[in-house]
């Protein structure tokens, strides 16, 4: 019997969602101020920080890809864009809903949401590339030198809500000092964080391994 | 402030069917290509 890592990696995933389901369901008190509807915080901030996380790791395999011209470095980019985008998606609608009963409005054009729909249309746009592009060399090349491009709105869309004037509030967790919020929503928002980091990483080991079986079927 | 649960179902709904759609992708692609390799 073969050890399946990937396989092993999905149940672990699966528990720690369920872990943060009952974390964010059944341990974190209700907010305060919004009632509820915050639950959606621990969907909306974890997915968020894989999108950052999967589009760094675009960032990385893309250079490492141009240096080394590895095929195994153009098929982590590709997976992880391709995670990425989905993660991002999920961030916007997830957002989006909890904007609307709390914000009173499902979008609006402010310097946070306008550069993530940005970042989410420049990926789509990389995964359509990859799809127009025969000659598998190339289709590499052109689409490291945009994951790379493409990386650079994360700091943006991280920043944008210091730089400009926002009604997406600053961050709670990931900024200088100490976590502005009670422990057990911390908690919950933590171990969501490392359920869905999880998920990503089981996610893009299964695509790299399923990229790399297409191109030995190719060949 | 009103708790919008149905907001809360949508957003979780969402999600489940996006990543669990994706999930179910991959094992689809999984099971074609062990069925390609065992024809070759």
């Amino acid at each position: 019997m073969t050890f399946n890592v990937t396989k092993v990696l999905g149940w672990f995933a699966a528990l720690t969602l369920a872990a943060g389901m009952v974390m964010g369901f059944g341990v974190a008190p209700r907010e305060t101020t919004q009632g509820n509807v915050q639950r959606i915080m621990y969907l909306h901030v974890p997915t968020a920080w894989v999108a950052y996380l999967a589009f760094g790791v675009v960032l990385a395999a893309s250079i490492a890809y141009l240096a080394r011209r590895r095929a195994g470095a153009d098929r982590l980019a590709h997976a992880s864009a391709e995670v990425g985008v989905m993660f991002t998606g999920v961030t916007i609608a997830a957002g989006s809903i909890w904007g609307k009963p709390t914000w009173g409005t499902w979008w609006t054009w402010d310097a946070r949401l306008t550069s993530v729909a940005i970042l989410f249309v420049m990926y789509l746009g990389y995964l359509l590339l990859r799809g127009m592009i025969d000659d598998q060399e190339r289709a590499a090349r052109y689409c490291a030198v945009l994951g790379i491009e493409a990386a650079l709105d994360v700091p943006l869309v991280h920043f944008s809500v210091y730089w400009w004037r926002t009604l997406h509030q600053p961050p709670s967790v990931l900024k200088p000092g100490a976590a502005t919020m009670p422990p057990a929503i911390l908690a919950a928002l933590l171990v969501n964080v490392v359920a869905f980091t999880l998920l990503y990483v089981y996610f893009v080991a299964k695509r790299v391994r399923l990229l790399r079986a297409e191109s030995e079927a190719l060949a | 402030m009103a708790d919008h649960w149905n907001f809360v179902a949508a957003a979780y709904g969402l999600a489940v069917v996006v990543l669990g759609g994706y999930w179910r992708r991959l094992a689809r692609k999984e099971r074609e290509l062990a069925a390609l390799g065992r024809r070759a």
